[in-house]
């Protein structure tokens, strides 16, 4: 039971519940705002009847010819708000709005420890597309696994052919460099 | 200028060192580069201003400023040194220098894209939305792109909704239909682009009222190709504008059909269907009519047609119900039995953790008896008695959520405190037994299913105590949530619960490890600082807190530079959906109360902890820059951004008023904002009377009048101590209550009540006095040093009877009045703090007046006097010399009382506490041992540094 709407400057001050979460990261103000300003169709809120804030997501559109992709940079849910399929509608809605702006597929990053997120996105139809090698830096640097869903315009399921090697974090910025991300 | 467009590769690889330099924060290396680079190329402007920007990081600003207009006066055009300036411009808060800068470069560079559109943003950053519309038609003739456009449209519109014009209706009126045409003009010539261009063009029109037009564009062709992400709701909001509740009924029926969990459509459509049976007539007296009934059915139809079950329809039935019964149809009749659904809701979701929120939606629309009989049938249907234990996981959480609604119906308020103790322990047995059995294999990430049992048995107990007034159930809760966050490390709520007891306890140490375990960080500072950091001014300790202000500033310092920044990137990226929104943001962020408190406090500590010699003491002090003369607070924009919803409660819903509770405690903030905020600028306008600001100060080394500063400054004080008594005056009249303390999860009370306890008022009122008869050698000078003293000593005596006090009750109950006695320990040390700071540069400026001159007329107020008889400086001196050798005296007998304050002694036998828990001897141990220590180690740390601070006072009046 959840309304969606676009997650405003306003919901920063609120989104404790969601972000007191040890897996979810509160980030500085300018990476928010960047989001907003630049695909604020792309951050979008789950509120409760109560108008407590559920959960939200956070991606971007980017990328060039084939590669044109939506990504997903955040997705959490609060702890009082899970088991309830939210996460699923959340990515329907991302994955609906990369449709309508034509992209080819949309990827995420995953923590290869994350097993109940793997799981949903595998759920979900997301693929492992490849490991990305120590791509979360910490005490101990953590390998990603790099998801991916083709959308109706890659009609030949092109972006979704794994890739059997893992890659490392610099040639991971070389390629989105070149991908213009 | 020439040799700069000549070679710039050449001077851009030279100047790198400087920015090199500047970007890791190496500033005098950095002025070390620019002035070598200076003396080879005198003429190199963009070396000049990163000069002057080096001098500006080093904090010369009298030499930085010197340098920047030496760059500024040759209206330079090269885009590094007009980057370079900007920056510098940014930094010192100069937004409208900006504009002149690119003003200039524009007039010699007309036509030039990339200066146009800094010219603009340079606009932008000031708000003056008429020139941006201007610089935006600039760009759009010299550079045909639609966004510069639509800058000009925005700015046109910002005219007529946020400019100084909007307030005249017809100016309003204006300003939008010029946007308007604007546009149809070109969606005329087929140039309309981009979604946001559409937005924009909706917005407009909304903002004219024009529902109709907007209905229309949005359901158009150029809208579906453009436009093809536009939120349904905008269809929602204008059909609702055009009043044609039906088409909106149609239109949610589909949607709802396809998506069938969606709050907000339920929401649409209940309202749509009410809206009809307004406009059609009731058909028969008493029944529900045709509407109802179809919205009823195709309510059920969805719940009967659902493979999966979600909570939409059953919360819409319920939110169907309730509407019915406002406006006396019968919804018994066609919906059902108002319980029956209710526990049919519980029974289908009663597992998910939310049911509890969902449920207590609807429990206000019920009466207080029907609320409790509904509790206690929640109850009976999950099942578990006293005899009983959950057998899954979901069985158990089905108990905590009728538990949860039974306390919000006030079931539990009603119980007698034998019958609390008695549901205590069921609820800690439960926590363990939940945690033996469900809870053990979790993620280090996850909280533990059974953990709120633990809430709210913390809560439970908070009522014992707050009933008898008594601090031993609520620290007993404490050790249980210690306890369950060794099983549960990542439960904030249980990290919320602790830090709220640690502070009500006067814990300072244990608050702060909550504190720092929730790891708060950016925003949260913000918004959660009221958990803690707006806790910490007069807790006990001083320069202990100062480096949790200093985290919390930088964050609200870091902001205030960016925020403009943002509102830039909103038309970078022509984000027209959003440019409204981040420009409240930016005002709601730069006007947090947080942030100007934390700043007062920060300050009034630096003050009161001054541990240097006189010299660098008023060194730390002019940095601090305060301007008595000017309150720079703008009161009525202050915003209130705390997140009072991140602490879980279950309360009595009859009995919490969220809203007004944090209006009250608003309120009284800024009450306390401004008796603080007064306090330091009293107190600096003193100062300042005899070490005059930096600028008066170069004046004065020509006048050879070191003792004369202007007229005006006897007059700040003169105003400010009118203000100060008036102020104090005003809250006596007003006589707020403290925040009631009902409930564990209700804010402390705020200093209000502490500061007009404790004889703030009268000191420092008193010692205005003293400060200007001292000045001007006044023949009551002696009498009112001694009401000084007689202050010093009430101050003094009240210090050390509220330490007996705290010894006192230390044998009946250590904790209870432990913060509130702290409390009035840490104001009497900063009122005699404050006081020794003053004395000192009173006395360092007495003493070098007396040196430079062996005779002295003082010039006194400008009043003539009766009695000319002004007392000489020697006497002064002397009788200021008296002044601290009795401050000196009183502080030690502080001292002795703070050497004599016992550490809390904690409530009951500390072995019996987990007694019915079957916990294993050595965590029984180590938890317990640990929980007392913390408490032990805050009173011994705050013991010392209030020592500390007391030996700095000594001997900074010893001399």
């Amino acid at each position: 039971m959840t309304t969606l709407r676009p997650f405003t400057c306003d919901d920063l001050f609120k989104f404790n519940n969601v972000n007191f979460d040890p897996l979810t990261e509160t980030y500085g103000l300018s990476f928010y705002t960047q989001y907003l300003a630049k695909w604020p169709e792309y951050f979008q809120l789950a509120e409760s009847p109560s108008e407590h804030i559920m959960g939200y997501i956070m991606g971007k559109v980017e990328g060039h010819m084939d590669n044109w992709h939506g990504h997903v940079t955040a997705l959490t849910v609060s702890p009082d708000y899970r088991r309830l399929g939210l996460a699923a509608l959340l990515m329907n809605f991302l994955e609906d709005i990369s449709e309508k702006k034509r992209a080819y597929f949309v990827d995420l990053f995953v923590r290869k420890s994350n097993k109940v997120a793997i799981n949903m996105y595998t759920n979900l139809g997301y693929i492992i597309y490849r490991t990305i090698l120590e791509y979360y830096s910490g005490d101990q640097d953590e390998d990603a696994y790099d998801m991916r869903k083709a959308l109706s315009r890659d009609v030949n399921k092109k972006s979704v052919i794994p890739y059997t090697q893992p890659i490392t974090m610099r040639e991971l910025r070389h390629q989105l460099r070149h991908d213009g991300c | 200028m020439a040799q700069q467009g000549m070679d710039s590769a050449l001077f851009e690889r030279r100047l790198r060192p400087v920015y090199d330099n500047l970007e890791v924060g190496n500033n005098r290396k950095a002025l070390q580069e620019s002035e070598k680079l200076l003396r080879k190329h005198p003429n190199l402007l963009c070396a000049r201003a990163l000069k002057g920007l080096s001098l500006l990081r080093l904090g010369r600003y009298e030499e930085s400023h010197g340098c920047l207009q030496v760059v500024a006066q040759e209206k330079p055009i090269d885009d590094s040194t007009l980057q370079v300036l900007s920056f510098c411009y940014r930094e010192m808060e100069q937004l409208d220098k900006i504009v002149e800068l690119y003003q200039h470069a524009v007039k010699q560079n007309p036509g030039n894209e990339e200066l146009l559109a800094h010219l603009f943003v340079s606009h932008v950053r000031v708000e003056d939305y008429k020139a941006q519309q201007a610089v935006a038609l600039q760009l759009y003739k010299a550079q045909p792109k639609n966004a510069y456009y639509f800058w000009s449209v925005i700015s046109v519109v910002f005219q007529g909704i946020r400019g100084p014009e909007s307030a005249i209706p017809e100016k309003r009126k204006l300003y939008l239909a010029l946007a308007q045409r604007m546009v149809d003009k070109h969606i005329k010539e087929g140039k309309m682009e981009t979604e946001q261009e559409a937005f924009l063009y909706l917005h407009i029109l909304k903002l004219q009222n024009k529902h109709q037009e907007a209905w229309e564009f949005l359901t158009g062709e150029l809208c579906a190709k453009l436009y093809p992400g536009a939120p349904v709701s905008m269809k929602f909001e204008l059909l609702k504008e055009l009043g044609n509740w039906k088409a909106l009924n149609e239109l949610l029926q589909q949607l709802l059909e396809a998506d069938r969990d969606r709050w907000d459509y339920y929401k649409e459509y209940l309202q749509s269907c009410f809206e009809l049976i307004k406009s059609t007539p009731t058909t028969e007296e008493g029944t529900p009519n045709d509407t109802l009934n179809s919205c009823h059915k195709f309510l059920l139809h969805i719940i009967e047609s659902s493979t999966r079950k979600t909570r939409g329809p059953y919360l819409a039935r319920l939110d169907l119900h309730k509407r019915m019964r406002a406006i006396q149809l019968p919804a018994k009749e066609l919906v059902g039995d108002f319980d029956d659904l209710i526990i049919e809701y519980f029974v289908l979701f009663g597992d998910k953790s939310c049911c509890t929120h969902d449920i207590a939606l609807f429990l206000p629309s019920i009466s207080m008896e029907q609320r409790q009989a509904l509790a206690n049938k929640l109850l009976a249907e999950s099942g578990i008695s006293s005899t009983s234990l959950p057998q899954t996981k979901e069985h158990m959480q089905k108990h905590i959520c009728a538990l949860q609604i039974s306390r919000m119906c006030g079931v539990h308020i009603e119980l007698s405190v034998d019958h609390l103790l008695a549901f205590y322990t069921a609820l800690k047995l439960h926590y363990e037994h939940g945690y033996s059995s469900f809870g053990t294999q979790l993620l280090s990430t996850e909280m533990g299913p059974s953990d709120p049992y633990a809430l709210l048995a913390a809560n439970v107990m908070y009522d014992i105590s707050f009933r008898e007034q008594k601090s031993d159930q609520l620290f007993e809760a404490l050790c249980l949530l210690q306890y369950v966050l060794r099983n549960s490390t990542s439960n904030f709520h249980v990290k919320l619960l602790s830090l709220k007891i640690y502070h009500m306890f006067g814990c300072m140490l244990g608050a702060q490890e909550m504190y720092d375990y929730l790891d708060i960080k950016q925003i949260q500072l913000d918004s959660m600082g009221y958990v803690h950091c707006n806790l910490l001014p007069l807790s006990g300790r001083f320069s202990g807190v100062r480096t949790c202000y200093d985290s919390t500033l930088k964050f609200f310092t870091n902001s205030y530079k960016e925020r403009l920044e943002y509102i830039a990137l909103t038309y970078r990226f022509c984000t027209f959906s959003k440019m409204e929104e981040f420009m409240n943001f930016k005002e709601r962020l730069t006007n947090s109360l947080l942030y100007v408190a934390c700043s007062v406090e920060a300050q009034l500590c630096d003050l009161v902890s001054c541990y240097g010699n006189v010299q660098q003491n008023l060194t730390a002090y002019v940095t601090m820059s305060i301007e008595p003369a000017d309150d720079r607070i703008a009161w009525n924009e202050l915003s209130d951004n705390r997140d009072l919803e991140a602490i879980i409660r279950w309360d009595p819903l009859h009995l919490v008023d969220a809203e007004a509770a944090r209006k009250e405690s608003y309120d009284q903030e800024i009450e306390v904002l401004q008796i603080r905020s007064l306090l330091l600028r009293l107190f600096a306008s003193f100062i300042d009377l005899y070490h005059a600001p930096p600028t008066a100060k170069l004046d004065m080394s020509n006048s050879k009048t070191p003792l004369e500063p202007p007229v005006e400054d006897t007059a700040t004080i003169e105003l400010l101590r009118e203000s100060w008594t008036g102020l104090h005056q005003r809250l006596r009249l007003m006589n707020y209550k403290p925040l009631s303390q009902q409930f564990l999860v209700n804010l402390l009370p705020t200093r209000l009540h502490l500061l007009l306890e404790l004889p703030y008022e009268r000191f420092f009122d008193d010692l205005a006095q003293f400060v200007l008869d001292l000045y001007a050698g006044a023949p009551q000078l002696a009498m009112q040093c001694k009401r000084m003293s007689e202050n010093v000593v009430a101050v003094m005596e009240l210090c050390v009877q509220t330490i007996t006090e705290s010894n006192e009750w230390n044998s009946k109950d250590g904790l209870w009045k432990r913060r509130s006695h702290q409390q009035k320990v840490a104001a009497c040390l900063e009122i005699l703090s404050l006081y020794a700071f003053l004395l000192s540069v009173l006395n360092d400026k007495l003493q070098a007046s007396a040196k430079t001159k062996t005779k002295k007329k003082p010039t006194g107020d400008n009043k003539t006097q009766d009695t000319p008889q002004i007392i000489s400086e020697k006497e002064r001196s002397q009788m200021l010399q008296e002044l601290m050798r009795q401050l000196k005296h009183k502080l030690e007998a502080c001292d002795s009382a703070l050497r004599s304050w016992k550490p809390p002694n904690l409530p009951r036998e500390l072995s019996s506490f987990m007694a019915d828990m079957s916990l294993k001897p050595e965590v029984e141990a180590t938890l317990i041992g640990d929980v007392s220590a913390t408490f032990k180690e805050s009173h011994e740390v705050m013991v010392t540094e209030l020592r500390n601070l007391i030996k700095d006072k000594i001997r900074i009046v010893g001399k």
